[in-house]
Order: structure tokens, then sequence, then C-alpha cells
């Protein structure tokens, strides 16, 4: 009969332990555990007086836990343990037992038992539930703390694929040119996020003068200096383009406060700041990129202007031939020839050459090339002419433009020239026998000054078998890899050995041996030349 | 290092609205949550998060956020997002939040 009953009691027990077990691990926190706790003791051994207490590890305080009582209320002495599980039984005691619990987080689980309802002490029976609902507690708490750890894990593993993710958004945003403008503000809000810093600074500096060029504080009305003074940050920098870039996390957040930041967010800094250098980098090469192609375009136009005005071919003079060249370089420049016929057996042989390079020249050189027809119709004399000129391209040029020019009118029945040269380079006349002369007369290069200088012209009469040969600088200043020019004296040599060519085979020769010269040198500047003999 | 986070609260129709202004951080949570304790009573079923003027968010801040969601998951509460920033939309979405709360066009759908 007795053992029937106590059957009975232990299976209503054992359902009891179960649900008091479901019960403790649904608990959200320790305290509703305890408390939980506190009610299943009471049930089991029908006990008011039931204390609970915790403590974080063996040498602190015991707190209260799952009532409102007083600790000073609480006997403290009868819970005074060492590592291991500790049951005592009191007998002449106000409590029946005193419990420690050691858990799993190094913490300790106090519990003091009162009298039950009826004033008896705890039987053997109540000794062995107590000892299983220690168990069952002990093992709700580990239960707990797992899935702490588990929530805790999760969290910390989304934050991680958080981090890659935002890594790889900020790589993205970052890089696109529409965002150029808010780049800094992009990289700072991604940083701070990345490393969970409490403020951020990006500031840059002008390393010519240390002069702050641009400055960013997250979040904004921060002031910058309490950043960089703070003691927890850290930073990256570097150097483009003259400037200094400073890139400055402080306060790394915690829910326990703020801590140093770790090695990876070093990472995540370098790598978002070296993106921000990647596209600052970027931006600067697109930048150049266009640049290089519109003045590719300026010169191409120029080059266009400068090519429609050069003659296609020149005009036959009878008794007389002629050849002439323009050899561009790819930096267009401004020189100009031609042989205009002026009727009454005239003809006008002219060269030019403009100061500098690109649109502006072949601009001026077209300016040079219209108004030299126009006056050219009222058979001005020359000195007039030159002058005109030099009054029309001082006033259409800018200070650094001028043109060195030379004219010489022919008449061909005569041989006479008449001529003016305006500052360029003296033209070469080699006479027959062999003498040669070298034409400098004339005045300063078109649009140089404007202060009435007069011109001055010269008169040469060419006999039969004498030779006119006009070039600009781009023939005796060429230059080789080693930068030797060259040179009047080779040009001369050239000429004076081989004159007697044809015109058009003599400038093809003199072209092949400066180019032969100069090897892999590039062309720096227009090869221009016109070469007349009377036959 | 004081920043300059704003939290309005207004409650209607028994629903609590949190309305932020700035970064979502550390101190920004707790205030979060302060807020929310303060307001939260018995029998309130919803809490509408207005993070339009938000638009950084950091991981402590979401710890803050998912206390909010278990603490109304235990009174059979749920916790609703609105105005949010698709950079937080994402965030959010990663972490896991939208398992347990959910993103509304407008704080009206929440009261009505």
């Amino acid at each position: 009969m007795e053992q029937d009953f106590l059957v009975k009691k232990l299976s209503l027990q054992a359902e009891s332990f179960q649900e008091g077990f479901e019960t403790l691990i649904k608990c959200n926190n320790t305290n509703e555990m305890m408390k939980n706790f506190w009610h299943l003791l009471r049930g089991n051994f029908l006990v008011t007086n039931i204390y609970l207490l915790h403590k974080s590890s063996i040498n602190a305080e015991w707190k209260i836990v799952g009532s409102e009582a007083n600790i000073e209320n609480v006997d403290q002495s009868l819970l005074n343990h060492k590592e291991q599980l500790m049951i005592k039984y009191f007998t002449n005691k106000k409590y029946n037992a005193g419990v420690v619990l050691p858990l799993s987080d190094s913490s300790y689980f106090g519990i003091l038992i009162g009298c039950k309802l009826d004033g008896s002490r705890l039987t053997e029976f109540d000794k062995i539930t107590l000892q299983i609902l220690l168990q069952i507690f002990s093992s709700a708490y580990n239960s707990f703390l797992n899935q702490q750890k588990e929530k805790k894990l999760i969290f910390e593993l989304n934050e991680k694929i958080l981090q890659l993710n935002n890594l790889i958004d900020a790589d993205i945003e970052l890089s696109r040119y529409d965002k150029q403008n808010v780049l800094f503000d992009l990289a700072i809000e991604r940083i701070v996020t990345l490393t969970n810093a409490s403020s951020a600074l990006v500031r840059i500096v002008n390393n010519s003068d240390n002069t702050i060029k641009k400055q960013i504080t997250f979040p904004k009305g921060l002031k910058a200096e309490d950043i960089l003074m703070n003691s927890y940050k850290i930073e990256y920098s570097f150097d483009f383009n003259e400037k200094h870039y400073l890139f400055v996390l402080s306060e790394k957040e915690t829910r326990k406060g703020v801590s140093s930041f770790s090695e990876l967010d070093e990472l995540l800094l370098q790598a978002i700041s070296r993106q921000v250098q990647a596209s600052i980098e970027n931006e600067y090469l697109l930048s150049q990129s266009l640049e290089k192609e519109r003045i590719e375009k300026e010169l191409n136009l120029a080059a266009a202007i400068q090519q429609r005005i050069i003659p296609k071919e020149l005009p036959e003079i009878e008794g007389y031939k002629v050849a002439g060249i323009n050899i561009p370089s790819k930096e267009v420049g401004g020189d100009y020839y031609d042989c205009i016929e002026l009727g009454n057996g005239k003809f006008a042989l002219i060269i030019a050459d403009v100061a500098g390079k690109g649109i502006s020249a072949a601009l001026l050189v077209n300016t040079l090339n219209a108004a030299l027809y126009s006056y050219l119709e009222f058979n001005l004399p020359l000195i007039e002419l030159a002058d005109k000129l030099n009054k029309l391209i001082f006033k259409s040029s800018p200070e650094d433009k001028y043109i060195t020019f030379f004219i010489a009118v022919l008449d061909k029945e005569s041989g006479k020239l008449d001529i003016v040269n305006a500052g360029h380079n003296p033209a070469l006349l080699l006479r027959k026998n062999g003498t040669l002369e070298q034409i400098e007369a004339g005045g300063i290069g078109l649009g140089m000054l404007d202060f009435g200088i007069p011109y001055t012209g010269k008169n040469l009469t060419i006999q039969s078998g004498d030779k006119l040969f006009l070039y600009t600088d781009g023939i005796p200043e060429a230059m080789d890899l080693n930068e030797k020019e060259y040179s009047d004296e080779r040009m001369i040599e050239f000429f004076k050995k081989y004159s007697d060519d044809e015109p058009a085979e003599f400038i093809r020769n003199i072209v092949d041996d400066l180019k032969k010269f100069v090897g892999g040198a590039q062309q720096s500047d227009d090869i221009t030349s016109l070469f007349i003999k009377k036959m | 290092m004081s920043t300059d986070f704003k939290i309005i609260s207004e409650i209607h129709n028994e629903t609590l609205v949190l309305k932020t202004d700035g970064y979502i951080n550390n101190t920004a949570g707790e205030k979060i949550v302060e807020e929310f304790t303060k307001n939260f009573s018995d029998g309130m079923k919803k809490v509408v998060l207005d993070l339009e003027k938000s638009k950084v968010v950091n991981s402590i801040g979401i710890s803050y956020l998912i206390e909010i969601v278990e603490k109304l998951i235990e009174n059979n509460g749920k916790l609703f997002f609105t105005n949010l920033d698709p950079t937080i939309e994402k965030t959010f979405n990663i972490m896991g939040l939208f398992q347990f709360a959910e993103k509304v066009d407008s704080i009206d759908s929440v009261i009505k």
C-alpha cells in the first residue's frame, strides 16, 4: 500500500518536474527563471520563506533575486561554500536547507529554504526532490545560456554578412561617377556603419600650404578637434595630386561602452579609404582623358584650318621652277607658304610662321592669309602692306602671338624681287657663281609691336641659275634624340651642295636628310619651305 | 562624445509612435529603448518606429531595436518600421529584423 502511494507520488512528481523544466526554459531572462524556480520550490516543499540569491563570481557579493526581501535579513553565513555544489540540511535553525549551486557561467545560485508550513523538517523524499530540482534548474539555466549564445552568434554572423554586404555596396557606390559630389559623405556613413564607430572625420589638406580644403564630420556638427583628440581612434591617410586625405574614426561602440578598434576595423577603414582614393584617381584620370580628347579635337581642327590655306599646287612661272612643302607637326603649328599670281607677270612668294601652336596659331595664319589676299589686290608697296598687316595682326592676336613673315614680289620678266622680311629667318639666295646672300632686311614680326616703326624693303634681281630658298625654323631647329639641332650650317651646306637639283627633288631630299638626322625624335615643329630657281 | 540624436514619441489609438532623428548608435539605441519603456503600457500592441530622419544605423543600434522586438513579443505586440532609407532597409533585412517586425508605408496604415 505504501509502495503504491510512493509510485503514484513519484509519477506525479515526474510530471511536475517535466512541467517545471518546460516553464524554466521558456523564460526570457534569468530573473524570470529564478522567480519561476522559487514557485517550483514552494509548490514542492510547502515552504513560505525561501530566499534565492545570486552572485556573479565566487568572490562577489550575494544579491537577492526573485523577491523584494532585504539581503540584511538573510543569514548569508549559511551559504559559506567552495566551488562545488553545497547542500546543507539544518535541524536547529529557522531554515531547513542551504544550497549553493555553481552555474556554467561561473556564477553561483544560492537557496535558503525555510520551515515547512507544518513546521516539519525536509524528509528524505524531499531531499531527493531538491536534488532533482537543482539538476532541472541547472539544465534549464544551461539551455538558457546556450540560447543566448546562439542568439549572439546569429547576430554576429548577420553582422559579418552585413559588413561584407556594406563593403561591396560601398565599393560599387564609391566608384560611381555620378556620386562624386557626395563621395566623402557616402564613405563616412559606410565606414561608421561597418565599424560601429561613434564618430568620424574626413579632412583634405593642401600640401603646399597646409590649409584645410574640405572637412566632413559624422555626425554633422561635431568638432573635428574632438575627434582628432579622442584617445580611442584609428586613422588612415594618403596623398594624391598635392593633397593629403585623412580619415579618422573615433570611439568604437559596444553595448558595454566605448572600446578600442580591432584589426578588422583598421582593415575596413583602409578598404573604404583606398576605394575613395581609387575613385578620386579615376575621376582625375577621366578628366585628363577628356582634356586630352578636347586638345586632340582642337588640334585636328587647327590642322584642318591650316591645311585649307596651304596651296595644293603652285602656279607655273615661265622661266622659273618653283616647289614648296609644308609638313605639319603633331602639335599643329602656324606655318604658311604660298605663291600667288598677281597679274602683269608678277608673283608673290610668301612664307610665314606664327609664334605658338594650336588652334589660335592656325586661326592667326587664316587671318594673315585672308588679309594678304585682300591687300595684294590693291597693289600696295610691300612696306605699306607689311605695316597694314602688322597693325591688323597686333589688334587681332593675344600678346604672346606674332608672325614672322617674308614676302618677295617677283617680276618674271626682269627677275626683279621686291622684298620685305618681317622678322623671319633670312632667305637664302645662292647665285650661279656660288655666292650666298642672306636676306634679313625688313623689321619686326607682324603683330609684335605697334609703335609705327617702319618696315624697310629690299630690291634684288635674280639671274638665270640663281636660287632662292625660303624656309621656317622647323628645318634648322629640328632636333635629334640628344636634342642636337640640325642647324643653319648643315642646312646651308645642303643647299649649296644640292641646289642644282630640280626644286621639287631638292625639297624632298632636304626633308629626307632632316629626317635621317633627327632619327626617332618626334617632329616638334612644322617644316615648311619654298624654293624658286631661275632657269 | 555627444551626438545630436532626437526622439519624439506620440500615442495614437493605443499605438506608440517613435520618430527618430539622427545616427542610431549606442546612445541613440538607449534613448529609443528608454522612450519605449516610458511610454509602452499594458494593452498596447503596436509600436511604430518612424526612421524618416535617420539615415545611418550601426549594429549596436540594431541590438537595441531587437530588444524592443523581444519585449513586444513577450507582450504579444508587434514593431513596425516606416520611412526606411534603402540602406537601412537592406541592413534590417540582413540582420533578420523583418522576421519579427514589419515594414509599412505609413504610420496611418498601422493606426487604422
